[in-house]
């Protein structure tokens, strides 16, 4: 019983990491029907960014996305005026098929690089547990979820009141009358895209108080932001958070009690489930 | 007219590219090393045109297919080395549990109005899990290597001393994947696939049963990767859970879109081109090409996807209408 | 014409949130009739024939099709049974040629053997053999509007639907689309049911005229009878304020 409560806390905690790395996913595919199969690697290209900016000039993992927050903003910038841009009239298969090619590509090259044993970042000040009614609870990975949460209602509060923010969902509800009034699509699309890419860099900053960073981990966590987008469908916030939270608790509770290596299998079989049963997602919009 | 004409120029380059395909061991034939290279190409060059069906025909964007390579790789290895069953028959019922496992997904997935992108996450998602099972499944699978038995010439068992009888079963399998490809392409159901691929909804309502179509270039592509499966299983002389491998996957589905979806012989070519390439490097300059090479395909993805999104081969077809053109206007001024 | 009804629909009923689109509709098309639908814009005529043709699901209400329940069956099967039609914006296939496209509507009805024939047959009727090797892509407008009625024809049907055909025509592209269309119902029975704007068209070509507004079927009859309909001119016009001629006595 211990077990599942213990497992109940750290599934949660990872729960909210994991919608941050969603949100921005869903930025990009929601607001501009764009398949960025890459996303997954954007959160390890931002962790390796981190590690990078944090073992040159020893900054603390936490305050890495500083740096690297307007670092992917760029990226993302430049790889929609480079590439989405052009393809965001074609064949849907010509779409993925870019992003799969961007994916392959930052795969390739952070491999190159950085090699392929795991790298972390020494120890962040944030470090030790606290103790909450006898669980064991990581600091890093409390605060991480903290702040993943903060960011969230951040951007949802961006998305609701401010003039940016209305402007991505106006273009996303509907093009054709956003541009109608004036808004320049294409400047709102390199935003999204732009913010939805510089998201990661939160994401990979926070993970890498406590995680190591491979070149595999762009697969798990591109699988892991589809796998909740599917389960939260499109246009709800509260609903992904919901679904970050499913999927961390489903997570931890395969890893303690089925098999640590089942860990992602999990999360592609309530994948596999949802698209099965109920393909909209369950708090989904459209 | 023009199509029949292009048609009789494909027939012949490939009567040519047979030729020289069943000549090439004769020339290598005493080199194990490089007879394996050949086939390693060849083996691309069956899986990519395999893919093709979904890919191209059907439109598809499969990243899976090392998925039904490695169903069809431990169900014949499985048979043959817990009950000395035949390869040739494992190969089959291994083509056929590849079958089952892309119904499974495919049903679901190809519904009237499901986004594709779903359908294309899925099959990464499917290698994966894959991977994973079998890496559990101790009985079958594991961590380790199973090997298969040896033979020095065996035909039972499918298992030679010398990679050149494997060269021609899967010169025999290309041949058959091409066939596949262009009596589809010419038929009802590749025009249907081509509709589908054009605009979905008027399809259906011309008659067109997109998800029935869709299943159908499903089970074609998914029956020849997984007997491919086990000859590949048999090559290698083991089976292991790496088989699974998804990033080889996605590399099938770039030399599809590379070489030309929907061509039958555009893959054909992006396999010799590319992985001829690769292959060739590998064994000048080393294993470190590798992670390099990867780095190379992905930007010759980007490139011919954003400037020439219908595939290489459309540069031949092109560069021979031009030579058509020019010899038309020779002719009419003389 | 013959009486017997070849689609009659009962309460059909469908709603986008909180906007109705198509409200409690029935209305009877007889069989090689030529029938138009008549509306303003927005009045739900597109929504109605996708509830027809299985494209939208309807919250409410019936589709009979030749005495057998259509109502959510999928469009490809509707198709099998008889019915097709043409869309709005159009949808051509683009990549493929003219004959390519008709094509694929001829296998509805045609095996491997006897399709080339039946490609051949459409062609020649819709006079299509000059651009019959042409990309769909590189069609003009009035080309491209004839191949989509051409190939909904090449499937056969027993009831065809046609979505504003005639919008963005020439006089001269119209009138030769509406002998054709004339032609087509002459001669091979088919049923026609037009939805359109332009009145030229549907004055000239319709039997009988079915008028919707706001989702609601509010007028139905022949066309003369139709042009002199009060409500019909009111849906199209707008109400005459009553308030106004006493502010200017």
């Amino acid at each position: 019983m211990e077990t599942i409560i213990q497992s109940l806390f750290d599934g949660v905690l990872m729960g909210c990491i994991y919608a941050l790395i969603a949100l921005g996913l869903s930025l990009i595919f929601g607001v501009m029907n764009v398949v960025n199969f890459a996303h997954g690697d954007f959160v390890m290209l931002s962790m390796y960014f981190s590690f990078w900016v944090g073992s040159l000039w020893g900054i603390d993992a936490v305050l890495t996305p500083l740096i690297t927050f307007p670092l992917l903003f760029t990226f993302g910038i430049v790889v929609y005026y480079g590439m989405i841009d052009h393809i965001l009239r074609e064949h849907f298969t010509i779409q993925i098929a870019v992003t799969v090619g961007l994916m392959t590509f930052l795969r390739a090259i952070t491999q190159l690089v950085w090699k392929a044993r795991p790298r972390a970042l020494p120890y962040s000040f944030i470090q030790g547990s606290i103790q909450l009614g006898g669980y064991t609870i990581a600091l890093s990975r409390l605060t991480s979820a903290i702040i993943s949460l903060i960011i969230i209602a951040g951007i949802s509060f961006f998305l609701s009141s401010t003039w940016p923010g209305r402007t991505i969902r106006a273009t996303s509800d509907d093009l054709d009358a956003a541009s109608l009034l004036g808004v320049d699509f294409r400047k709102t699309y390199a935003l999204a895209f732009g913010l939805g890419s510089s998201l990661t860099a939160i994401s990979g900053g926070l993970l890498m108080t406590f995680q190591q960073v491979d070149p595999t981990m762009g697969l798990r966590f591109g699988l892991l932001s589809w796998c909740i987008l599917a389960l939260a469908g499109l246009g709800s916030i509260p609903g992904l958070l919901i679904s970050g939270l499913i999927i961390g608790v489903g997570e931890s509770l395969a890893m303690s009690f089925w098999d640590p290596r089942a860990r992602s299998l999990v999360i592609y079989l309530i994948f596999i489930l949802v698209l099965w049963l109920r393909p909209r997602g369950i708090f989904g919009r459209k | 007219m023009n199509r029949k004409k292009n048609r009789n120029i494909e027939n012949f380059l490939l009567l040519f590219f047979l030729i020289i395909a069943l000549l090439v061991p004769l020339i290598f034939g005493s080199n194990q090393y490089k007879m394996l290279l050949v086939t390693t190409v060849l083996l691309y060059g069956v899986m990519a045109t395999s893919w093709n069906i979904i890919g191209g025909l059907a439109g598809q964007l499969d990243l899976g297919s090392f998925a039904y390579l490695g169903l069809g790789a431990f169900t014949s290895s499985t048979l043959f080395i817990r009950f000395n069953f035949t390869p040739w028959l494992g190969m089959i019922l291994g083509g056929l549990v590849a079958v089952g496992f892309a119904l499974l997904i495919g049903i679901p997935l190809f519904r009237f109005r499901i986004r594709e992108v779903w359908y294309a996450l899925t099959t990464c998602a499917l290698v994966e899990i894959l991977k994973v099972v079998f890496t559990m499944w101790e009985e079958v699978g594991g961590p380790v290597e199973r090997y298969l038995p040896y033979f020095r010439g065996s035909l039972y068992h499918m298992r030679f001393g010398s990679y050149v009888p494997y060269y021609y079963i899967i010169l025999g399998m290309l041949l058959i994947a091409l066939l596949v490809n262009s009596r589809i392409a010419r038929s009802e159901l590749g025009y249907y696939l081509k509709a589908l691929g054009e605009d979905e909804t008027a399809a259906e309502v011309l008659g067109v049963n997109t998800r029935a179509c869709k299943l159908r270039a499903l089970v074609y592509y998914s029956f020849l990767i997984g007997v491919t499966g086990a000859i590949y299983a048999n090559i290698y002389g083991y089976v292991h859970p790496s088989f699974f491998n998804g990033q080889e996957s996605i590399k099938i589905a770039i030399l599809g879109i590379v070489g030309g979806r929907g061509i039958t012989y555009g893959p054909l070519l992006a396999a010799l081109l590319l992985v001829g390439a690769q292959e060739f490097l590998r064994a000048s300059l080393g294993g470190e090409v590798s992670g390099l090479y990867l780095v190379i395909y992905s930007i010759i993805l980007i490139l011919v996807v954003l400037f020439r999104p219908k595939g290489i081969a459309t540069l031949f077809q092109d560069g021979y209408q031009k030579l058509v053109a020019r010899e038309v206007k020779k002719k009419s001024v003389v | 014409m013959s009486s017997e009804q070849i689609l009659r629909t009962y309460k059909l009923t469908k709603s986008f949130g909180n906007l109705i689109a198509v409200n409690q509709v029935e209305l009877e098309i007889h069989k090689e009739e030529i029938v138009g639908l008549i509306g303003p814009n927005g009045a739900g005529k597109t929504t109605f024939f996708n509830l027809i043709t299985g494209l939208e699901t309807p919250d409410e209400g019936q589709v009979i099709f030749k005495g057998i329940n259509i109502t959510a069956m999928s469009p490809h099967k509707i198709c099998k049974l008889g019915m097709s039609r043409t869309f709005q914006v159009t949808r051509s296939f683009a990549g493929m040629s003219v004959e390519e496209a008709i094509r694929v509507g001829a296998y509805n009805r045609r095996e491997e053997r006897e399709v080339q024939k039946k490609v051949d047959w459409v062609i020649k009727f819709f006079e299509l053999e000059d651009i019959r090797d042409y990309k769909c892509s590189d069609l003009g407008l009035a080309s491209l509007r004839k191949v989509e009625v051409a190939r909904a024809a090449a499937t056969e049907p027993d009831l065809l639907l046609l979505d504003e055909v005639g919008a963005g025509l020439t006089t001269t592209e119209l009138l030769r689309l509406m002998s054709e269309l004339k032609r087509l119902n002459a001669e091979t029975k088919i049923t026609l049911c037009v939805v359109e704007h332009v009145m030229q068209m549907v004055m000239g070509l319709c039997e009988r005229i079915f008028v919707l507004d706001a989702g609601e079927l509010i007028a139905k009859g022949i066309p003369n009878e139709i042009s002199n309909n009060q409500r019909v001119i009111e849906a199209y016009l707008g109400r005459r304020s009553y308030s106004e001629s006493s502010s200017t006595g």
